[in-house]
C-alpha cells in the first residue's frame, strides 16, 4: 500500500512539475491538444522540428497557447494572428530565425541571415501579383512538417531539391507569369546529367540546384554576385571538383580548375574578365552537365571555333581520328589546360603536336607537310620582325611611315588566319595564306621601310650639298658686295 | 653671257623704261648707323612671306581640305610626294620665322620711333600684316586636321568666344558653327589660302609703296647731324645685295631646320577623343595664353579671363595707334616713356612665353 501511495504521489508530483514548467508541448500547448483531436496539420506538426524543439503553434500563429479556452486563446487580446499570408509568412519565420539569441535558446546554430539573403535574391525581389514576393520560406520548407535539411524527408534535402525547385521551374504556365523566356527544362536536363543521375540513385553528394545557385540568396545568372555568373562559374564548380576528399570515390581528377585557370580560356575569363570566354558550362553544359564524348568534342569546340571545326571536318585528319577513336580537338590542344596555340605546336620539333603521329618513318607525308608549314610560318615571322625593325628605325629617324606600319598589320592578320587554316592540313591552302597574304605584305613593308631609311640619308646628303651651294653663293655675293663697295669708295675718294 | 644679259635688259628697258626705275633706286639711300642691322628684318620678313607663298602653292597641289581627307593628304605629302616633306617642313618653319622676323621688325621700328610722322600709315599696315600673320598661323594650324590642331583650335576659338558681346558671333564665324567640325576646317582653309593672302597682298603693296615713296626712316638723332656726317649707303645695289645675302643665309637656315626638325603630323583628329596632355598654342600666342591662366577666376564683377582678353585687346589697339598718341615723338622730341613701355612689353612677352613653355 505504501508503494502504491508513493507511486501515485510521484506521478502527481511529476505531472504538476511538468505543467508548471511547460516542457512538453502536448501538455502545455492547448492549441495542439485541441488540434490533435482534429487531425491534419497537427499530425504533420508532430514531426516538425519546431514542435520537437518546443515551439508551440502560437510561435507562428500567435494567441495564448496555455489557455484551454478557445475563445480566450484565439482572441486578438491574446495576440492571435491566424494564418499568416503573403510576405508575413517569411517575416513570422524571421521573427525567430533572424535572432541569434532566440536560435541559441532552442539549441540551434543555424545562420540568421536567411531572410536578408532571400530579400536580395531573385525570388525575394520579384512578385507575380504585385502584393507578395514569389517565394516564402514555406514554399521550399513546407509549413507544419518542417524538418532539418539533413533529414531525407525534407523537401530541401539534396535528393529532393531538384523536385522542390522543379515544382515552379518546370511549370511552364507558372514561369510564364514572370519570366516567359526562362527555360523550364532544367530538371529534365538535370536528370540526364551525371549529377542528376547520381542524385536520382540516392547519392546526396553530387551537385543539385542549390549547390550551384545557392539556397536563400539565389540571384539571376546575369547578376555579377550570382554563383553562376559567367566569371564565377569555374570557382563554383571547383568547390566540389577541386576537393580531392569530396570527390574521392568518383574516380575523376580534381585538377581541372588548376589547369583551366592557367589555360587560354581561363586567363581570358578570370584575368581579363572576358565573359565571352568559355567557362565549365560552355563545354559541359550546365543543368545537363556531362563530359563531352569523343565524337562530340569538335562540335563543342566548334560552337565557338566554327571555322577551325569546319576545316578539320573536311580534312584528311577527320577520318584518321575517327578510325583511331581520337578525341578531335583534344588530341592536339588538350582539354582543361588549353594553352595559346603557338607555332611551336606546328612542325616536327619536340614540342610539335604533329610529331606525335607523324615521323620520318611513320605517316611520312604528314611529317613533310608539317615541316614545310612550319618553315612558311617561320619565314613570315622572320620577315615581319625585319619589317618592324626597319619601320622602327625609319620612325626613330623621323620619317613618315605610318601607312607602311598600318599595312604591316595585315601580316599579323595573315598569321591569325594561318592559325585557322592549319586545321585544313593542306599545304597549299596554308601557303596561300602565309605566303600569299602575309609574306607579300612583309616584303612590301621591308622595301618601303628601307626606302624611308635610305631617304633619311638622302636628305642629310642633300642638305649637305644644298648648304654648301648656298654658302658658296653667299660667299660669292659677299665678295661681290665688297668689290662694289670698294669701287664706290675709290670713286668717292 | 654678259652680252646676253645686256640684250635682255635693253629689250625690257625699251619697253618698260627700266632705266627710270634703276635711276630712282640709285638715288635712294639707306642711313648707316649703329642700329642699321634692324633695317634688314623687314626684308627678311618679306623673304619668309615669299617662301610661304611659294611653298603654300606647292602644298595646295596635293592638300585636300575636309575632315576625311586633310590628314590623309598631308600624310601622302609627307611620305609619297617627292620632296613633299621638305616643302611642308619649310612652310611650317618659314611661318614661325616670318612671325619672329616681323616681331623683331616691328619692335625695331617701335624703338627707333620710325612710326612717327609721316610714316603712320606704314606702321598701321605693318601692324595689320603682323596680325594677319598670326591669323595665318592660327588658320594654318588646323589644316593638317590632327589631334593637336583640333584641340588647339577649340581652345583658341573658345578664348575668342569669351569676349563680351562680339565674342560668340566671332567664335561662330571662326568655327562655322557651335563646334570645331569639318565646317571649321573648310572655313579656316578659305581664310588661309584666299582671304588672308588677298588682304595681306594689298597691305604689303601699300607698305612697300610707302617705303619706296617715303624712303627709309632715319634715326631721330640724324635730324641734328650736318648733312656730311649722315652716313648712308645706296639702296641699290648695296642694300638690296646685302638683303639678298641675308636671304641666302635664311634659306640655309630653313633647309637645316626642315631636314633636322621636319614637321610632325601626329594622330588624326578625333572629336570624341580626349585632348592631348599639355596642349599649348603656338609660341607667339603663348604669352597671352599664360597670362590668362594666371588671372583669378573673378576680378571684381568681371570674369578674370574676360578682363584679360579685354586688356590685351586694348593694349593691341593702343599699340596699333601709337603714332597718333605719341605726340612728343611727332614733335621731334625724345619720348623715353615709349622706350620704357617697349622694354616692359618685351620683358613681359619673354617671361610669360618662357613660363608658358616650362610650366
Amino acid at each position: 500500500m505504501k508503494k502504491i501511495i508513493f507511486f501515485t504521489f510521484t506521478i502527481f508530483l511529476l505531472a504538476g512539475y511538468s505543467l508548471l514548467n511547460g516542457k512538453t508541448p502536448e501538455s502545455s500547448d492547448q492549441c495542439f491538444v485541441c488540434h490533435e483531436q482534429l487531425g491534419g496539420v497537427a499530425d504533420q506538426f508532430k514531426k516538425d522540428i519546431h514542435f520537437q524543439k518546443g515551439v508551440s503553434c502560437a510561435g507562428c500563429h500567435g494567441g495564448d497557447s496555455r489557455s484551454d479556452d478557445m475563445e480566450k486563446a484565439m482572441s486578438k487580446s491574446a495576440g492571435f494572428l491566424g494564418i499568416p499570408k503573403g510576405d508575413d509568412i517569411s517575416l513570422r519565420c524571421a521573427n525567430c530565425h533572424e535572432k541569434k539569441e532566440m536560435m541559441q535558446k532552442y539549441g540551434s546554430h543555424l545562420p540568421t541571415n536567411q531572410l536578408e539573403l532571400l530579400k536580395a535574391s531573385v525570388h525575394g525581389k520579384l512578385s507575380t501579383n504585385g502584393k507578395e514576393k514569389i517565394i516564402q520560406c514555406i514554399t521550399c520548407h513546407n509549413a507544419h512538417g518542417i524538418v532539418s535539411v539533413k533529414n531525407p524527408a525534407s523537401p530541401v534535402y539534396p535528393l529532393n531539391i531538384p523536385n522542390t525547385c522543379g515544382k515552379c521551374h518546370s511549370n511552364a504556365k507558372f514561369m510564364q507569369t514572370y519570366n516567359p523566356s526562362l527555360a523550364v527544362d532544367q530538371v529534365a536536363k538535370y536528370r540526364t546529367s551525371v549529377h542528376g543521375m547520381r542524385n536520382a540513385k540516392g547519392d546526396p553528394k553530387p551537385a543539385e540546384c542549390a549547390s550551384c545557385h545557392g539556397s536563400h540568396g539565389i540571384r539571376a545568372t546575369k547578376d555579377t554576385k550570382s554563383q553562376v555568373y559567367a566569371l564565377n562559374i569555374p570557382e563554383t564548380c571547383s568547390k566540389c571538383h577541386s576537393d580531392a576528399q569530396y570527390m574521392a570515390g568518383y574516380k575523376i581528377p580534381t585538377d581541372q580548375y588548376a589547369k583551366y585557370a592557367i589555360s587560354v580560356h581561363g586567363k581570358a575569363l578570370l584575368e581579363k574578365h572576358d565573359v565571352g570566354a568559355p567557362a565549365c558550362n560552355s563545354c559541359h553544359g550546365n543543368h545537363g552537365a556531362t563530359p563531352p564524348g569523343v565524337e562530340s568534342i569538335s562540335k563543342v569546340c566548334g560552337t565557338c571555333h566554327a571555322l577551325n571545326a569546319d576545316l578539320f571536318s573536311s580534312s584528311p585528319h577527320k577520318q584518321a581520328f575517327d578510325k583511331e577513336k581520337l578525341p578531335e580537338c583534344e588530341t592536339c590542344h588538350s582539354n582543361h589546360g588549353i594553352m595559346p596555340a603557338t607555332k611551336a605546336m606546328l612542325g616536327v620539333g619536340k614540342d610539335a603536336v604533329c610529331s606525335k603521329c607523324h615521323t620520318e618513318t611513320k605517316s611520312t607525308k604528314g611529317y613533310f607537310v608539317a615541316k614545310k608549314m612550319r618553315s612558311y610560318i617561320d619565314s613570315l615571322d622572320t620577315s615581319e620582325e625585319l619589317a618592324l625593325k626597319l619601320i622602327n628605325d625609319a620612325e626613330q629617324k623621323g620619317m613618315e611611315i605610318s601607312e607602311t606600319k598600318f599595312k604591316l598589320r595585315d601580316a599579323h592578320q595573315a598569321k591569325l588566319e594561318a592559325r585557322t587554316m592549319v586545321h585544313s592540313f593542306s599545304e597549299q591552302k596554308f601557303k596561300d595564306v602565309v605566303v600569299g597574304k602575309g609574306l607579300s605584305v612583309t616584303s612590301a613593308s621591308i622595301v618601303e621601310a628601307k626606302e624611308a631609311v635610305d631617304n633619311y640619308f638622302f636628305r642629310r646628303y642633300g642638305l649637305l650639298v644644298s648648304v654648301l651651294i648656298i654658302s658658296l653663293l653667299s660667299f660669292a655675293l659677299y665678295l661681290y658686295i665688297k668689290q662694289i663697295e670698294k669701287k664706290q669708295a675709290e670713286k668717292q675718294s | 653671257m654678259k652680252k646676253l644679259f645686256k640684250d635682255a635688259y635693253d629689250y625690257l628697258d625699251e619697253r618698260f623704261h627700266l632705266e627710270d626705275l634703276v635711276h630712282f633706286m640709285g638715288k635712294k639711300y639707306v642711313p648707316v648707323h649703329s642700329h642699321s642691322i634692324w633695317y634688314y628684318f623687314g626684308g627678311v620678313s618679306l623673304f619668309f612671306f615669299i617662301v610661304q607663298v611659294v611653298t603654300g602653292i606647292l602644298l595646295l597641289f596635293y592638300y585636300k581640305a575636309g575632315p576625311d581627307l586633310a590628314f590623309e593628304s598631308i600624310q601622302y605629302i609627307m611620305s609619297k610626294v617627292q620632296f613633299g616633306w621638305l616643302i611642308r617642313s619649310i612652310h611650317g618653319w618659314a611661318a614661325n620665322l616670318f612671325i619672329l622676323a616681323a616681331v623683331i621688325h616691328m619692335f625695331s621700328v617701335y624703338f627707333e620711333k620710325a612710326y612717327r610722322k609721316p610714316r603712320e600709315l606704314t606702321w598701321i599696315t605693318g601692324m595689320l600684316m603682323l596680325f594677319l600673320g598670326m591669323g595665318f598661323g592660327f588658320s594654318g594650324y588646323l589644316l593638317p586636321w590632327n589631334e593637336l590642331a583640333f584641340f588647339a583650335t577649340k581652345v583658341g576659338s573658345d578664348i575668342a568666344g569669351a569676349v563680351p558681346i562680339v565674342g560668340e558671333p566671332i567664335k561662330i564665324l571662326m568655327r562655322g558653327g557651335p563646334d570645331v567640325t569639318g565646317a571649321t576646317l573648310s572655313r579656316l582653309f578659305g581664310f588661309h589660302v584666299a582671304l588672308f593672302p588677298g588682304i595681306f597682298t594689298v597691305m604689303l603693296g601699300i607698305h612697300l609703296l610707302l617705303i619706296q615713296r617715303q624712303g627709309i626712316s632715319e634715326p631721330m638723332h640724324f635730324a641734328h647731324l650736318p648733312q656730311k656726317e649722315k652716313k648712308t649707303m645706296p639702296f641699290f645695289p648695296n642694300f638690296i645685295l646685302r638683303d639678298l645675302l641675308l636671304w641666302l643665309m635664311m634659306l640655309n637656315l630653313l633647309a637645316i631646320l626642315a631636314v633636322f626638325f621636319p614637321a610632325e603630323l601626329g594622330h588624326k583628329a578625333d572629336a570624341f577623343g580626349s585632348a592631348p596632355a599639355g596642349i599649348k598654342p603656338e609660341w607667339y600666342f603663348l604669352f597671352m595664353f599664360q597670362s590668362l591662366k594666371y588671372l583669378p577666376a573673378h576680378i571684381l564683377f568681371i570674369e578674370g579671363e574676360v578682363l584679360g582678353i579685354l586688356l590685351f585687346g586694348a593694349a593691341f589697339a593702343l599699340w596699333l595707334i601709337v603714332p597718333f598718341w605719341d605726340r612728343k615723338t611727332a614733335r621731334g622730341e625724345q619720348n623715353k616713356l615709349i622706350t620704357y613701355i617697349g622694354i616692359f612689353v618685351i620683358m613681359f612677352i619673354i617671361v610669360l612665353t618662357i613660363l608658358g613653355w616650362v610650366v
